[in-house]
């Protein structure tokens, strides 16, 4: 089943300020929408004066992702929420190898005696000089 | 009122440098000497190693296959075979597995690389008589060719 990772979102802008007219008219109109289709996710809405419009997007690994919201559209900003819901909270960094394993080998890993005879590994009982 | 083109006395100052600074200069901060602080020697450092970091995604490839063949040397010398053998008498034996593969194997599983290399050794005696025995001894087991129809 699948769960979103997605838990809730803050909506941080003023209500005066001339670059959150975007997100002013998004959570006029498109928010009670994109609420109802992502029953999952928790929105959150605060006026804050003299700082940038942001969202903050808060995952279920804990990572927090902050986007700037100033002089967006409202479809500009419900094309970014929809992208933060469908995110998961891993970090955005080159992913080294496309595959993972915790147990990598089943036959015990190669070193250097596994192929050499068992005369040189096993100890046997001291033979004592007769 | 509607203003079409902005006055003429008010001119827009840069008020973003620093930000515009930082974005070159965090992909300079593990780099050796001034070129990790200022910013002239940072631009020229970190464009040369974009365009280094372009052109070694072919090298890479070539890296790392020289690696597994180094691998696969070393593993199957240790069960008796030299690497042309190994990987020309599996070919034939219609064992279709890539370099990387079979040195994963050689690291993970030496069992089953000790098994690969046997088929190998097998393989290769079938064909030494083969060519050398002419006739009429009946053909090897293990060149038998199986055609998969699709």
């Amino acid at each position: 089943r699948y769960v979103r990772q997605l838990q809730r979102l803050q909506f941080l802008f003023s209500p005066t300020a001339a670059d959150a007219r975007g997100a002013r008219q998004f959570v006029e109109e498109a928010a009670q929408d994109f609420a109802r289709q992502h029953p999952d996710v928790v929105l959150y809405v605060s006026p804050c004066s003299g700082t940038a419009p942001l969202v903050r997007a808060e995952y279920l690994n804990g990572t927090v992702r902050e986007e700037l919201i100033a002089s967006k559209t409202s479809e500009e900003i419900v094309q970014l929420v929809t992208k933060l819901a469908n995110q998961s909270g891993l970090d955005i960094i080159r992913i080294r190898k496309p595959f993972h394993t915790d147990n990598p080998s089943v036959q015990g890993q190669w070193h250097p005696l596994t192929n050499k005879p068992s005369i040189l590994t096993v100890q046997g009982p001291r033979l004592q000089p007769q | 009122m509607v203003v079409l083109s902005a006055a003429r006395w008010v001119r827009s100052r840069l008020t973003d440098r620093f930000w515009r600074v930082q974005e070159v200069l965090k992909y300079a901060r593990h780099f050796r000497g001034r070129k990790n602080r200022c910013y002239k020697l940072a631009v020229r450092s970190v464009r040369r190693a974009f365009v280094r970091s372009t052109k070694a995604r072919r090298e890479k490839k070539r890296f790392l296959r020289a690696l597994w063949i180094t691998r696969i040397e070393a593993a199957s010398l240790e069960h008796g075979l030299k690497y042309p053998a190994f990987i020309s008498n599996l070919v034939k034996s219609q064992v279709e597995l890539n370099r990387k593969v079979l040195a994963d194997l050689a690291i993970y599983e030496p069992k089953t690389f000790k098994s690969l290399a046997a088929l190998a050794q097998r393989r290769r005696q079938e064909g030494f008589l083969a060519a050398l025995g002419d006739g009429k001894e009946p053909e090897g087991i293990f060149s038998r060719i199986v055609r998969h129809h699709y």
